[in-house]
């Protein structure tokens, strides 16, 4: 069962890797997009308060969108229903144009929920072999995965005696081992430090590249502005600006203006 | 329609799932702890009903009457495995709950139910763990029959079989109710309390309804605890197990429906009501069935094999009337000795009850009392007695046929054997537990190539 992992190896890149060339301004200065998902008019109450209020947002093909806010805006209220892990009371997705109901997201989504470690008594190396088996992925496809993420000097770890930082690149590790075009990810950047985070972000731009669309919950305003190519601003459950940051900057009249100069102008 | 990869995101093969289901039971503790606990409690039943055994066998050995009333089914394997009912009664629900209660705690949950299986199937795979576990957890109890071989006991394997098989099905069933309650319950304490709720609740019903007359003697027959009575007596009822089935198979479909986040609850109660219902039907299919077998070696659960050719010929409808008290020891006699071996070898059998208050209404009912009226083929004939030497000539006499001749054959000998050696209990009390604690070590090992070619890898990058 462990024998998909044999010889992996690392990515050694760095902040000064040419990589990181590939910059979150440069991809929004790309040509407009194909839409993947359309989500539209999302709500969600729990008993007599509204989490979500009729949100609505795209995300296009190969993007990685951002979604912005602070702790209790919904982030992953938002996330899990559109997933189809939350029933919701209202609201709409579709995919390429066509409706998606709740139980078929899960052959276009994956998402990855914040601060989950899963299997804890399995070593790492088994809970990735257990993920390349169900979706068949190749040795390679899978050294792959381990070296862009940095997981190797833990394979051998138990979940549970991970830290914080490793934790995050086992699910990272996961979420890229799953086939599907579209990954959620809630807090991805949670435990890690500023050069940890850059590795990580490199890692997602190449896969964006490569066609895979990123949506990530974030609450780091910083992070996001550094990761996203465009960013759904959420507050108290409604989405108060969509956009890429110039189309932002440009709505709210703050030519220049940081992420968080923004947000605090919309919310 | 989704994407290039859609074939990998619907079919996936269930090898991996079945794996990851047995590494995760495996890796706890709850398996091993309990498997530790019951290597003593096994093991002191089992010595006590050996001793005991042997005692009786002293005074077999001198009478072969005495002998043959010497059976390993009684003796030894009953209350060896009543010690094993109890540990999977009090301890199995634990063990059961975990392999979907630590996923839901861990929110590993959350990334398995993405994967591309069907909730069934990802129940499907926890029950096969839970089935491993089982396996695992009846160590204790089947070393105990190869000590008794060892110690020259004789077993019979349909006897035993029949009576694992009923333990089987009783592990299944716990292990059913626990995915159940893991699935709907959000903490695995909760789990744990709605199983035993169950378990522990057949028990009172056991103590409180057993043997009481009307809608208790029916609310009794639902006790869990019941159904391993009919293995234990010998018999391998196909009513019982397609029951038990039914009610494996109905839990575990509670369970596929409250598994699976994102849907409303109240699609997953109407959800449930569809599963319950279907239950009930297949519970009353399964009541219909009649096809029982006497697996004994005494054939304690069956009339001679001459009568019982003769009963199963006799297709005119028999309709038994008792007038007694349903928890009068003699109606028990009748009911063990008769009624229900006549009801497993006659095509068709109608016994009822008339009312067990009679005793204390008109002198003419009390005069009645005690009485068993058979009827059959327009004629009726009335007797107070419970053995089936008198009963069986008056039901030919009705039936207007000539009593067989006995068929010749080996009479039960019985297996007498005076033993009670204390060195098995050094094996229950030290060998086997110095076993599950090896067993143990090595499920918890890290994958050896895995650790070697990483930490080579790792100091290599760090040379």
């Amino acid at each position: 069962m462990d024998g998909v992992l044999q010889v992996v190896s690392p990515n050694r890149s760095s902040p000064r890797n040419p990589t990181f060339a590939i910059t979150a301004a440069a991809a929004s200065e790309q040509p407009c997009k194909q839409v993947l998902l359309r989500v539209d008019s999302i709500s969600k109450r729990y008993a007599d308060q509204t989490i979500l209020s009729d949100v609505a947002f795209d995300v296009q093909a190969g993007e990685i969108l951002g979604i912005i806010g602070p702790n209790g805006a919904g982030k992953t209220t938002l996330l899990e229903a559109v997933a189809g892990m939350l029933p919701i009371e209202k609201g709409d997705v579709r995919w390429h144009g066509k409706p998606l109901p709740p139980p078929r997201r899960r052959e276009a989504i994956f998402y990855l929920p914040d601060g989950v470690r899963p299997y804890q008594e399995q070593p790492v190396a088994r809970v990735l072999t257990f993920f390349a088996e169900v979706y068949r992925r190749s040795t390679n496809e899978v050294q792959d995965a381990v070296g862009s993420v940095g997981l190797t000097p833990v394979l051998h770890k138990r979940v549970h005696a991970l830290s914080k930082g490793y934790s995050r690149r086992l699910l990272l590790t996961l979420g890229l081992l799953t086939p599907h075009p579209l990954l959620f990810m809630d807090e991805p950047f949670d435990g890690f430090d500023l050069r940890q985070t850059r590795e990580i972000v490199s890692v997602l731009r190449r896969k964006a590249v490569q066609g895979r669309t990123f949506v990530l919950a974030i609450h780091q305003l910083s992070d996001a502005e550094r990761v996203c190519d465009r960013f759904v601003l959420l507050a108290e459950g409604c989405a108060r600006g969509v956009g890429t940051l110039n189309e932002l900057r440009a709505r709210t009249g703050i030519a220049g203006g940081s992420l968080e100069d923004i947000f605090l102008a919309l919310t | 329609m989704l994407s290039p990869e859609t074939s990998r995101v619907q079919n996936a093969p269930l090898r991996p799932l079945f794996v990851k289901e047995l590494w995760e039971i495996l890796s706890g503790r709850a398996l091993w702890t309990m498997l530790l606990l019951m290597c003593p409690l096994v093991g002191y039943s089992f010595f006590q009903a050996a001793s005991l055994y042997g005692e009786a066998s002293v005074a077999g050995l001198q009478s072969p009457v005495l002998a043959s009333s010497l059976s390993p089914l009684d003796g030894i394997l009953v209350p060896t495995f009543g010690a094993f009912y109890v540990a999977i009664t009090l301890l199995f629900p634990f063990v059961a709950i975990r392999v979907l209660g630590q996923e839901k705690e861990s929110g590993a949950l959350r990334l398995l139910v993405q994967l591309p299986y069907r909730s069934p199937t990802l129940i499907a795979a926890k029950l096969a763990a839970v089935l491993a576990a089982w396996a695992l957890s009846s160590m204790p109890a089947l070393s105990a029959l190869v000590v008794w071989e060892v110690l020259g006991g004789h077993l019979s394997a349909p006897e035993t079989l029949n009576l694992l098989l009923g333990h089987l099905l009783y592990g299944l069933l716990v292990g059913a109710i626990a995915l159940f309650a893991a699935s709907v319950a959000e903490s695995a304490a909760t789990a744990a309390i709605v199983t035993l709720a169950f378990t522990i609740g057949s028990w009172v019903l056991d103590f409180t309804a057993a043997g009481q007359p009307g809608l208790l003697a029916w609310v009794s027959s639902l006790s869990l605890t019941q159904m391993l009575h009919t293995f234990e007596q010998g018999l391998l009822s196909a009513r019982l197990v397609a029951g038990i089935c039914a009610g494996v198979l109905g839990f575990a479909a509670l369970g596929a429906v409250w598994l699976p986040p994102g849907i409303q609850t109240r699609d997953k109660v109407i959800r449930s009501v569809v599963c319950l219902v279907a239950a009930m039907l297949a519970l009353g299919l399964a009541s219909q069935v009649k096809l029982t077998f006497d697996v004994t070696e005494d054939r304690r659960n069956s009339f001679p094999p001459a009568d019982q050719r003769l009963l199963a010929s006799l297709s005119q409808p028999l309709v038994v009337t008792v007038h007694l008290a349903p928890e009068d020891p003699r109606y028990a006699d009748l009911q063990r000795n008769v009624l229900a071996k006549l009801e497993r070898s006659m095509p068709n059998v109608s016994i009822r009850l008339a009312d067990g208050r009679q005793r204390s209404s008109s002198s003419a009912d009390e005069d009645h009392y005690g009485e068993v009226e058979y009827n059959y083929a327009g004629r009726s004939d009335v007797s107070r007695s419970t053995s089936p030497r008198e009963i069986l000539p008056i039901l030919y006499g009705l039936a207007r046929v000539s009593r067989p001749a006995p068929a010749p054959g080996r009479d039960y000998p019985g297996y007498p054997l005076v033993t009670g050696s204390p060195v098995a209990l050094l094996w229950f009390f030290f060998g086997l537990p110095l076993c599950i604690a090896l067993a143990w070590w090595w499920s918890r090992r890290l994958p050896k190539p895995i650790a070697a070619r990483s930490r080579r890898r790792f100091n290599h990058e760090h040379d």
